[in-house]
């Protein structure tokens, strides 16, 4: 193959290679390397140093020996041998970015610094003709960016201090401390905090005011003001008094300008101080209650520092099911929580199916399941397990003493587990676990205690005992929606809680624990009836009076019609709404009822043939409060034509007081013996003017709101 | 001039257009390579995948959401300059002419009002707590108090949705359909979010489906209302004569035809709406159990009080969300209204007390025992808080309180926060002086302890990539332990 040809050959593939680097540039949000370009990927930290060295070779040969030209073809041939290199590093590095969980800044600046590394190589290939000065400047430009996004590389993978200069040795200690407890609060704590903030201007290089931070003897001895640790009664330490002061006083430290210490370190510092600026006490010697041992005992980062995230990790989605879900704790990490759900579904073969991954597992909730010794036996194989739930499993303690056998255990839940103090106790000895959680029942708070103090290792955390209140238990119900009897209805009763008694009586008077009937099946009721139930359960007071009053209405016209029309805004569902069997209850607003303002309730009922009727019931609203008063009176008419009416009957009501309660009422109009007709017309009037106490709106008419007519 | 050029590039328009061709080919291979690299529909996987960012310190939220805005001078933030100054005017100093509602902005005189409530300390942390509030204040210790969140919003409305979706306007997804979106649902048989109401005596304000609307998410990540009555979940019993087997059969027929349907016209509605017919059908299993008290001991009925018993209550919905939380439901929102108390403060709020304060403290005791709350996130708090002076007449133990956006107490427990009080109010309680706790601040700190990134927990709708926190919110650190 001729020179030529290959030359040819590369500046098609830079054709080809830096299109696409664009395309995957600005598309990489949506990409999903393959596992073949994922691998793809890997060669980039194999194939980057190249890029760099002919880079900056070409850099340099453009920058300072340009006049001792190579001939023009060698040097489009290296410049494009350089080109592809670059292109092929920067879409490496793009597929490999995809890979690892890297942080947003760092990877962009290194990103683009390379795909401009990349675009300037090829723009290089056909600037050979350019004056010799602009491509001066181009090279010193191209070689600003290589330093600069190889630095950025390098920072990515060894770290972002990977080329500061080391670090004296003070603040060294805070990397090697945080875990050991065996260190001294000064050096994990106080120590740090100076080396941040303050040894810059009272450490090695400079000296300000005299004063060094940077060893236990130099802080005692002060600055010339001398000592700054101790204060009197009449002044606080100099120290705490400078870290305080206001930020525009002169004397307040660090100096406005410089990184300012956080509320938190001031906390610390000053807490320090106070306590008696200790250099020896070490961090686990602190009271828990020390406020200097909360304050220190500081957040931890979310990701730990040196955490690197694993790819390639196992699928769990043939772990998964409907009752059993599996799932990494975040995104790269190779620990697996797994939970168990709905205690009919548990199948025990799930369970086995775990032990593929049973190293992974660090938590495992199994709430509520029906374990059985089997499935403890595979769960003492899952040696990583960290946190255990076994609440409500049915398990008994004598058979948790596997479970001691776990080395990583810390937290372990046995609410609802059945008490047995002996069990707990030989179980609790020489466990490794430091979590028990565990619920208080009647008697046990006693025995709890005497094992809280006798294994002080473990933190047992138990709930209230509240048995021996004595509490209302609340109101039994009644599964029965509608309050009208056609011919009869059968009552269910009901309580939500296991163990209750409901006693009923349906005479009107108040249930008791003696006379009235226990409630064991459904009854029957035919008649009008006043119910009243109540509920009692040992050890509670029993609940209030459950009362509903059932209405008969044995006979259904077999015709409706209203002769004056209700408001607009409250006309339910016509005439219809009247015999629906369906009572409004208390919300006004449904279309369960008809309401009339401006004119009273005239209608006429039918019947096919002669009907013989005792009485007629309106079930109306009262609110009074809200311009619905009772209904005034009833007046039956009887027809047996339709044209030409009689009177049966008027009944008047009595007037509304201020105070009458808001509610579903019943008025009646009772017929003479014997009357029947086919047809039936009731005029139901409202109150025409509202009484004096209804101030504003006095002699003004009123509202009624009819539900339902009963015909007996 | 410009064959100079030409040259100088050793490049002509000819050259590179036909070059151009083969860049073509570029992209063309690029597509063949990265699949489906043109239609950015990848982005809901690329989200699950990733998620949670790191790890997480909660992995569920009961949000215990105070409807209509408690008084915080009346509960948690103690300020006995407001009692040494009662009936006195606000200083102008202290408003410094801020933005009041339409109810009192007109009000002559603003008379600051001092709390009628003896006030006491519990606790390592030192907490104020009024004496309405027993039982909570005997769980101090796990409490995280934030005394300096504020908001922008000065009407419920707003503030409710601001709190909810991170926006004023009511076309966002809820905090629990962003969490239900990102980290989906634990247990299968039951939603990720799940809403339940309750009502107290005091002065109320609606609460409405908007609050736990999915937005533009997919609606499979809207929130189920559970209902007080007999049938917790609305129409998920089947009737009388549908037996089991029989429904199975009938959902893989429907589901066959759906799957039919979504690969003829492909609308990913359609997939939602076969997941939801399957959720309904689990859930039939699920919920019943769970809602069923039968099961519970008495002494956990009594710690949450007799209230529990009672469905739709405040009690009953705690005891209900601690059922829901420990089956694997990422977020319950619980709304308790009434506590809009603009007159007759002292006698709504003793009432609105009595509803949440031994259940609430139950729910915190009951995780605990269980060993739940260091991974459970309660968070109780309201829309807003009020005012400092008194709305409506003031009398020596009656008055009332307005709208007060700009500073007010929540706490939360478990889950990963750090037990202790954050933030300060000034003696007149009406503005932060430290560490204030905007409500975006309050969304990306409740997405930390979930283990998400809010800066990059996106949604790209209508073509603009969009998160709970909008453009705004730095995760408040002093609050995480």
């Amino acid at each position: 193959m001729s020179e030529k040809k290959i030359y040819q050959i590369l500046e098609m593939s830079l054709w080809v290679l830096n299109p696409l680097l664009i395309l995957i540039a600005f598309y990489n949000q949506e990409i999903q390397p393959g596992l073949f370009m994922q691998w793809i990927g890997k060669f980039h930290p194999l194939v980057l140093h190249f890029p760099i060295v002919f880079g900056m070779l070409i850099s340099i040969y453009l920058l300072f020996f340009q006049h001792r030209r190579f001939s023009l073809d060698t040097e489009k041939f290296l410049l494009a041998i350089n080109a592809l290199f670059a292109a092929g590093v920067a879409i490496c590095g793009i597929l490999l970015s995809k890979q690892n969980a890297y942080d947003g800044d760092l990877i962009n600046l290194h990103k683009w610094g390379g795909i401009a590394i990349a675009l300037i190589s090829w723009v290089l290939i056909y600037c050979q003709n350019l004056k010799i000065k602009s491509k001066k400047y181009l090279a010193a430009g191209f070689l600003l960016i290589i330093i600069g996004s190889a630095h950025k590389g390098a920072q990515l993978t060894h770290g972002v201090n990977a080329l500061s200069f080391p670090e004296p040795a003070a603040s060294k200690t805070e990397n090697k401390n945080s875990a050991e407890t065996q260190l001294t609060l000064y050096e994990s704590t106080i120590s740090p905090i100076l080396a941040s903030k303050c040894i810059s201007c009272h450490g090695l290089d400079k000296i300000k005011g005299g004063l060094q931070l940077n060893s236990p003897e130099n802080i005692i001895k002060g600055g010339k003001d001398g000592n700054i640790l101790k204060g009197d009664a009449n002044k606080t330490a100099m120290f705490i008094e400078r870290i305080h002061a206001p930020l525009n006083d002169e004397k307040h430290m660090p100096p406005d300008g410089k990184t300012q210490l956080t509320s938190e370190e001031i906390a610390i510092l000053s807490s320090w101080i106070k306590a008696g600026s200790s250099f020896t006490v070490k961090v686990n010697e602190l009271q828990k209650e020390d406020s200097l041992y909360l304050l220190t005992n500081k957040s931890q980062p979310a990701v730990k520092p040196n955490f690197v995230p694993k790819s390639n990790l196992p699928d769990l989605k043939e772990f998964n099911s409907n009752y059993c879900t599996t799932n990494y704790l975040f995104n790269g990490s190779d620990e697996v929580e797994v939970n168990f759900f709905q205690g009919a579904f548990y199948d025990h073969e799930n369970l086995k199916k775990l032990g593929k991954i049973k190293d992974g597992i660090v938590n495992l909730n199994m709430q509520g399941m029906p374990l059985k010794k089997e499935d403890l036996d595979l769960i003492v194989q899952f040696k990583n397990i960290q946190k255990l739930n076994l609440n409500g499993t049915k398990l008994e303690i004598a058979s948790l003493e596997v479970l001691k056998s776990l080395p990583n255990l810390k937290s372990l839940s046995i609410c609802g587990i059945e008490f047995d103090e002996a069990a707990l106790d030989k179980f609790l000895d020489h466990a490794k676990f430091t979590e028990l959680n565990v619920w208080t029942q009647n008697g046990t708070e006693k025995q709890l205690e005497k094992l809280m103090s006798k294994y002080p290792a473990i933190r047992i955390v138990v709930g209230d005992n509240l048995e021996d209140q004595v509490l209302q238990i609340s109101n039994p119900t009644i599964e029965q929606d509608s309050l009208i009897i056609p011919n009869h209805v059968d009552i269910k009763l009901k309580h939500l809680l296991k163990g209750v008694v409901i006693r009923y009586t349906t005479d009107g008077t108040e249930p008791d624990s003696i006379k009235s009937p226990e409630y064991k099946e459904n009854f029957r009721l035919t008649q009008n009836t006043v119910l009243k139930i109540k509920a009692y359960r040992t050890g509670w007071k029993s609940s209030d009076i459950v009362q509903r009053t059932y209405y008969k209405s044995e006979i259904h016209p077999d015709s409706i019609y209203l002769l004056t029309q209700p408001d607009p805004k409250h006309r339910g569902n016509g005439s219809k709404t009247l015999i629906d069997y369906d009572l409004g209850e208390n919300n006004r607003y449904t279309d369960k009822w008809l309401g009339y303002q401006n004119s009273n309730m005239d209608l006429v009922i039918g019947f096919n043939q002669t009907k013989p009727l005792n009485s007629v019931y309106f079930n109306a609203y009262i609110e009074t409060g809200g311009e619905i008063f009772p209904i005034e009176s009833i007046t039956a008419h009887g027809s047996d034509d339709g044209k030409t009416y009689k009177k049966i009957a008027e009944t008047k009501f009595p007037a509304a007081k201020k105070d009458d309660p808001n509610g579903a009422k019943t008025f009646t109009c009772n017929f003479p013996k014997g009357t029947a007709y086919k047809f039936y017309k009731f005029s139901v009037s409202n109150v025409k003017k509202m009484p004096v106490w209804r101030k504003d709106r006095k002699g003004k008419p009123a509202w009624i709101f009819v539900d339902e007519l009963f015909l007996n | 001039m410009r064959e100079f050029l030409e040259h100088g590039l050793n490049q002509n328009r000819r050259k590179f257009l036909s070059k151009m061709s083969l860049g073509i080919g570029g992209l063309a291979l690029g597509s063949l390579m990265v699949p489906g690299i043109f239609d950015g529909k990848n982005e809901d996987d690329l989200f699950t995948n990733v998620l949670p960012h790191f790890a997480p310190k909660a992995k569920r939220v009961i949000y215990l959401f105070q409807n209509g805005a408690p008084s915080q001078l009346d509960l948690f933030d103690y300020k006995p300059m407001l009692q040494k100054m009662h009936g006195e005017d606000l200083p102008a100093s202290i408003r410094m002419g801020q933005r009041l509602t339409g109810m009192t902005a007109n009000q002559a005189k603003f008379p600051l009002a001092g709390t009628k409530f003896n006030f006491s300390q519990h606790g390592r942390s030192g907490a104020w707590f009024s004496e309405t509030l027993p039982h909570l204040a005997s769980m101090s210790d796990e409490m995280c108090f934030v005394r300096s969140i504020y908001t922008e919003a000065i009407n419920h409305d707003p503030a409710l949705t601001f709190f909810q979706t991170g926006a004023q306007v009511g076309n966002r997804p809820s905090m629990g359909s962003w969490i239900s979106y990102g980290l989906g649902s634990e247990n299968k048989n039951l939603p990720a979010f799940c809403v339940l109401l309750s009502k107290g005596k005091g002065n109320g304000q609606g609460v409405y489906s908007k609050l736990w609307n999915n937005g533009f998410l997919d609606s499979i990540h809207q929130g189920v209302q559970f209902s007080s009555g007999e049938e917790p979940v609305k129409y998920l019993t089947d009737p009388a004569f549908i037996n089991r087997p029989d429904k199975r059969a009938m959902l893989d027929e429907i589901s066959a035809l759906n799957d039919a349907a979504y690969k003829n016209i492909g609308d990913p509605e359609i997939v939602t709406k076969i997941q939801q017919y399957e959720l309904a059908y689990r859930m039939q299993m699920a919920v019943p159990e769970l809602t069923s008290l039968q099961n519970e001991p008495e002494s956990i009925i009594k710690m949450y009080g007799p209230e529990c018993l009672i469905p739709g209550t405040y009690a009953a919905n705690c005891l209900l969300a601690r059922k829901l939380s420990e089956n694997g439901v990422r977020f319950v929102q619980l709304y308790h209204q009434g506590w809009d108390t603009h007159g007759n403060l002292p006698k709504e709020i003793e009432g609105q007390c009595k509803d949440i304060d031994q259940s609430s403290a139950a729910l915190i005791k009951d995780l605990k025992q269980r060993g739940l709350l260091d991974e459970t996130l309660v968070i109780w708090g309201g829309e807003f808080g009020r005012t400092n002076y008194c709305q409506g007449a003031l009398t020596k133990d009656n008055y009332g309180r307005d709208h007060h956006p700009r500073c007010f107490t929540i706490w939360m427990a478990g889950g990963g926060v750090k037990p202790g009080v954050f933030g300060e109010t000034d003696d007149f309680g009406y503005n932060i002086t430290n560490l204030p706790v905007h409500v975006h601040d309050f969304h990306a700190t409740v997405m930390h302890l979930m283990g998400i990134d809010h800066e990059k927990f996106t949604f790209k709708h209508q073509g603009r990539r969009y998160r709970l926190t909008d453009v705004a919110g730095n995760v408040v650190h002093d609050l995480i332990s």
